[in-house]
């Protein structure tokens, strides 16, 4: 009966769940400056979400140390489906500096198939906020490939 | 006739679609408000309605250590009492259920929804989830002393000489007499009430128990899918009806004769209570401790109440 108010409220309500997987805390200050009054996410209804279960959009900066991996994959399992994987900055694409240390495992497309990837070192937050926005539109998608 | 206008007030009037299409809406302005107030534009005005379809289309995870009948039962109880009270307020001239004690009533029904939430949070077998429920506990605790010093000064006021708990009566009463807030003896009452209503609803200051940041939502950890959104819908019918419970004990007494422009004006004396006590104190305010929000109910909140108590035993 709502099956369309659904899938377009997929779009319009993303909840965002941020994880750290060793990121250098640039881009986490970054992912927080969209939420300010500023660049103001709330508008198109993005949440900073306290649980991985509540979420939809998983944010991950960093270039998966080998201490964060283990947690990293949990966390993918916890979140319901649908859910949307994006990565902020070139850490978690492909090692950045840390490329080669004998403490990371990346990059993070060995675990996860990622569905937005927003580049810098580090993104601006309109780099973040366009990321986001574009993930919003695959969750409505993904949405409407479930009842297929 | 009579169990088809029972199913109808259930259902729809005052029951469940009124209080949830109202309560989304009322989030929605305490959203798009607490938003400008901090120079933001702020999610649109039907954002909780998006949310709450968002999670009813969710995969729903049961966690393996989980007592699968209590946790999804919870949240269904919760909302299921909900839709319950707001039948016993009356909407200036119009109550659905007329009880002798509606006022008692109502005090046990808005507790059912804290108990579903430790219900639902001890089933989900989350160490967040057990932080969330002592904490939840220790709110209802604190809220409810001031709360029920309230009802029996607002009994006491109507009644005269012996306790009226209907609110009915409180209603006729205000049209008689004009509004309990005009009384000077009922103001501090008042006040402890607005003060009620942000912890009852679990909005900033007071919602220690789900906070986000701190122990990730605590009860509500380990929900996903349409339980989520049942909580969710419950926190936002709690406010159409805390608001509303404020509006009939305190601002009744208006009678326009017409069932649906009451309900409109209801709804607008509803909002302006929730702009006062929901919105302004969670826009200028950060979460306060667990001990500071047991203290401040217990001494502040309960000693503004135990004055108009006093004030009302001895006459005023």
């Amino acid at each position: 009966m709502f099956k369309k108010l659904i899938d377009k409220s997929a779009a319009k309500s993303p909840w965002l769940f941020h994880l750290n997987t060793g990121s250098c805390n640039g881009c986490d200050i970054e992912i927080v400056a969209c939420l300010t009054p500023r660049y103001d996410a709330e508008r198109f209804g993005f949440k900073l979400a306290g649980s991985p279960r509540h979420a939809d959009i998983l944010v991950v900066s960093g270039p998966i140390t080998v201490q964060s991996r283990d947690r990293l994959i949990r966390t993918i399992e916890q979140t319901p489906e649908p859910k949307c994987v994006v990565s902020i900055g070139s850490c978690p694409k492909s090692g950045n500096v840390f490329k080669g240390s004998y403490g990371i495992d990346g990059p993070l497309d060995k675990y996860v198939h990622v569905d937005v990837s927003v580049a810098g070192c580090t993104p601006k937050p309109e780099a973040i906020m366009e990321g986001l926005y574009k993930a919003a539109l695959i969750l409505e998608k993904k949405r409407e490939a479930m009842h297929k | 006739m009579t169990i088809l206008r029972y199913v109808f007030y259930i259902l729809v009037f005052p029951g469940a679609l009124f209080t949830i299409a109202v309560g989304l809406f009322m989030a929605g302005i305490d959203r798009k408000v607490i938003a400008h107030m901090q120079k933001r534009v702020g999610p649109p005005l039907r954002q909780p309605m998006y949310d709450f379809f968002k999670l009813l289309g969710k995969e729903t995870i049961i966690p393996a250590k989980a007592n699968r009948a209590a946790f999804l039962e919870a949240p269904v109880l919760s909302f299921v009492s909900l839709c319950f009270i707001m039948l016993f307020i009356p909407i200036f001239g119009f109550t659905a259920i007329n009880g002798a004690a509606d006022m008692i009533v109502i005090l046990y029904l808005v507790t059912i929804p804290g108990a579903a939430l430790i219900i639902g949070g001890a089933s989900s077998g989350s160490p967040f989830a057990s932080i969330g429920i002592s904490r939840e506990m220790v709110t209802m605790m604190a809220y409810e002393l001031p709360f029920v010093l309230v009802l029996l000064t607002v009994a006491k006021k109507v009644g005269g000489d012996q306790l009226v708990f209907n609110l009915s009566l409180v209603s006729e009463y205000q049209a008689a007499n004009g509004s309990l807030l005009s009384h000077w003896s009922m103001i501090p009452a008042a006040l402890a009430m607005l003060l009620v209503i942000p912890a009852e609803v679990g909005t900033q200051p007071f919602d220690v128990a789900e906070a986000e940041n701190e122990i990730c939502e605590g009860p509500l950890v380990e929900y996903s899918g349409s339980p989520l959104a049942l909580f969710k819908l419950s926190i936002n019918m709690k406010m159409i009806i805390m608001t509303g419970l404020f509006t009939s004990m305190f601002l009744g007494g208006i009678r326009t004769g017409f069932v649906a422009l009451d309900a409109v004006l209801f709804v607008i004396i509803c909002i302006a209570v929730m702009l006062v006590s929901i919105t302004t104190i969670h826009a200028v305010t950060a979460r306060l401790k667990i001990e500071h929000l047991f203290k401040f109910y217990w001494t502040v909140v309960a000693g503004l109440a135990l004055v108009s108590t006093i004030l009302v035993w001895i006459g005023m």
